[in-house]
């Protein structure tokens, strides 16, 4: 049957492409083809190189003579699966973990050199893998070369037809399915089957090819990847632990500023309130024109006592905050500031009547109120501001705060102007803060907080 | 009494500034800061030291090193230590040097005009001054096996109150009881405790005290 011999006829390399624009089809296929194709005498030679080795490796193991001979099996292994893995990085998604392999220390001794890749389990799925692949690679070449062979040869059919000889005695295939002996339905079958094999060329490379880098991506990359999600998770803990730190550190800080808050105030007003009023009872046998002074003076001084502690709670809990969310929270900040302050919250409107927004979550409502409140302390305090703006916009998944001032600058977290402690409170709360303040201003503290 | 302030609380120092001047006594400096304590108590020799604990600079225990700094360079000057509150560690630095004259008392009990005054006489006497909260912690941290534990609980109150600076006859009054029943008290604590007896009650705090604070 010289036709069915035709088929078999390897294709031309269709490496050479003109440099037009081609579809996402042609290129795919053709890509697909080239590493079909290339792949097979890697294969064979792999499998040659590697069954050799291995064979050898463990049959003299037991001599010791072999451990050797399996170590450099090893190392010819991984060149195989360096070669493989740059191939198949092109056929099938991988991913792009970088792979590691255990090495012997620098001043490891000679043994231990040769010792090292045997316990190695990379080394091991290499090895493994050059031995699978040589039957992935036979399989795929064939099923490519014949859909290309067969694709090409049988749509051609009918220009080369005449060039083979014909006996009356051959039975050919168009005989076998029952047709009339003539030309025409010799042709009309080869070129129909050609024409089927060529429109299935391209679902049937992809899957030989990816028959072909499948064993590449399980067993060259999978512990890569493994490794790297566990490196991956190790920083996500230093990360989660440094955060859990700076949460701790913020609420010491504030624990410490809030103890010297009311031992300065409510507190030391307290203590003069009761030393007035004991002298007023004093007084009250002896002079009590100077009694009735003194009871005047405690009135005013526990007046003031209340409205320390007014302020107080409101910078330990601020109720509007709870009520009326960050929004009103803010704006009520600024309207307490000494140094006038805007404040711009592009989306993120009060609550009221009609369409209310969605409040973010309480923690980062919290924690954007007290980097707020913090830095608005800061620019009163060191700033020497005139003006002040604070900006407020939700940003994908993140809360992002910006306060800016027109005043001298040069705030550092290192200086202990309270920047310390708004950092561990940004950072708390998952957040980055951004501090931008030269010499001579402006500042600009940009706070971005996560809203998920 | 000439008396010399540190406190760094304007709001309290005025307070007491205007207390002791309606009772009759100077005030001769009023500081805000440990060293300015120790410069004025060297400058004035005043008869008592009033001292708050917590000043500037470090705004921690300023007041008592100062105290402290100031009655080794004139030993045994006379300092009263107000403070928001009582540790019997500052107490253990006070006493330190086993002399008399020291006070340490809550900034509360200057209300109570005419104890607190009173209280200042007694340390610029020598005597010493102990906040109840005081002698109720050394009395809470006491280990086992110690020879405070024989003490009856009526003799454990003798004690607190002789701590907290009161005379055998404001014991009586403070109890109801007679004179001779504290007198009785008082000795039965010198030998539960193994103490010599004296004569002077000052001193007789002070052994009892020196006691507590080991």
């Amino acid at each position: 049957m010289p036709s069915v011999e035709n088929m078999t006829r390897p294709a031309p390399l269709p490496l050479s492409a003109p440099a037009v624009v081609r579809p996402r089809w042609l290129v795919r296929l053709l890509a697909d083809t080239a590493y079909v194709i290339a792949a097979f005498p890697l294969g064979i030679a792999g499998f040659i190189v590697l069954f050799a080795g291995f064979a050898v490796g463990i049959g003299n193991a037991a001599t010791l003579l072999g451990i050797p001979v399996l170590s450099a099996t090893m190392y010819v292994a991984r060149m195989f699966a360096r070669g493989e893995r740059a191939m198949a990085a092109r056929i099938v998604r991988v991913p792009t973990a970088t792979v590691r392999y255990k090495e012997p220390a620098a001043d490891a001794a000679w043994w231990r050199r040769i010792i090292t890749p045997l316990g190695d389990g990379q080394s091991w799925l290499d090895l493994g893998h050059g031995l699978l692949a040589f039957f992935t690679s036979l399989v795929s070449f064939i099923l490519v070369i014949a859909w290309w062979a067969g694709g090409i040869a049988g749509t051609l059919y009918p220009l080369w037809a005449w060039a083979i000889p014909q006996d009356p005695n051959d039975q050919q295939f168009h005989q076998l399915l029952g047709l009339p002996d003539t030309r025409l339905a010799d042709i009309a079958v080869q070129t129909s089957m050609g024409l089927v094999l060529l429109i299935t060329l391209p679902p049937v490379v992809r899957a030989a090819a990816v028959l072909r880098a499948l064993p590449a991506r399980g067993m060259l990359f999978s512990t890569a990847a493994l490794r790297d999600r566990i490196t991956n998770l190790e920083e996500q803990t230093v990360q989660a632990r440094a955060q859990t730190a700076a949460a701790v550190s913020a609420e010491a800080t504030a624990l410490r500023r809030l103890e010297r808050d009311i031992h300065d105030g409510p507190q030391q007003r307290l203590v003069r309130l009761a030393m007035d009023l004991g002298r007023a009872q004093h007084q009250l046998d002896t002079d009590p024109e100077a009694a009735r002074l003194t009871v005047t003076e405690a009135l005013a001084q526990t007046r003031e006592t209340l409205a320390e502690l007014r302020a107080l709670s409101r910078g330990i809990a601020p109720p509007i905050l709870a009520d009326r969310g960050l929004v009103a929270a803010v704006s009520a900040l600024a309207g307490r500031s000494t140094v006038p302050v805007e404040v711009d919250y592009p989306g993120l409107a009060t609550t009221g009547a009609g369409t209310e927004p969605a409040r973010l979550d309480p923690a980062v409502e919290n924690a954007a109120y007290f980097v707020i409140a913090e830095a608005l302390t800061n620019v009163a305090k060191h700033s020497h501001a005139t003006e002040c703006a604070v900006s407020l916009e939700r940003t994908g998944a993140y809360l992002v705060i910006e306060i800016r001032d027109n005043g001298v600058g040069g705030a550092h977290v290192a200086k202990g102007q309270g920047l310390a402690g708004l950092a561990d409170r940004v950072r708390a709360a998952g957040g980055v803060l951004t501090i931008d303040s030269p010499d001579g201003g402006p500042t600009r503290l940009l706070a971005e907080l996560p809203c998920v | 009494m000439r008396v010399v302030i540190a406190d760094d609380a304007v709001l309290l120092r005025e307070g007491l500034i205007r207390l002791l001047a309606e009772t009759g006594h100077e005030v001769v400096a009023a500081v805000g800061d440990g060293p300015s304590l120790v410069s004025a108590v060297v400058e004035h020799k005043p008869d008592v030291s009033i001292v708050d604990v917590r000043m500037p600079p470090s705004h921690t225990d300023e007041g008592l090193r100062a105290a402290v700094e100031a009655r080794s360079k004139l030993p045994g000057t006379p300092v009263l230590v107000l403070s928001q509150y009582v540790e019997v560690s500052y107490a253990d630095d006070l006493l330190a040097d086993g002399r008399g004259g020291i006070g340490y008392l809550l900034k509360d009990r200057v209300s109570e005009v005419g104890d607190f005054l009173d209280g200042l006489a007694r340390v610029a006497a020598g005597g010493t001054v102990l906040d109840p909260e005081v002698v109720a912690q050394l009395f809470a941290r006491r280990r086992r096996g110690d020879p405070l534990r024989t003490l009856t609980a009526r003799e454990r109150e003798v004690l607190g109150l002789m701590a907290e600076g009161r005379s055998n006859t404001a014991i009586a009054k403070h109890l109801v009881v007679t004179e001779g029943a504290v007198e009785k008290h008082v000795r039965n604590i010198f030998t539960k405790l193994d103490l010599p007896p004296d004569d002077e009650q000052h001193r007789r705090v002070l052994a009892v005290l020196a006691y507590l604070k080991g």
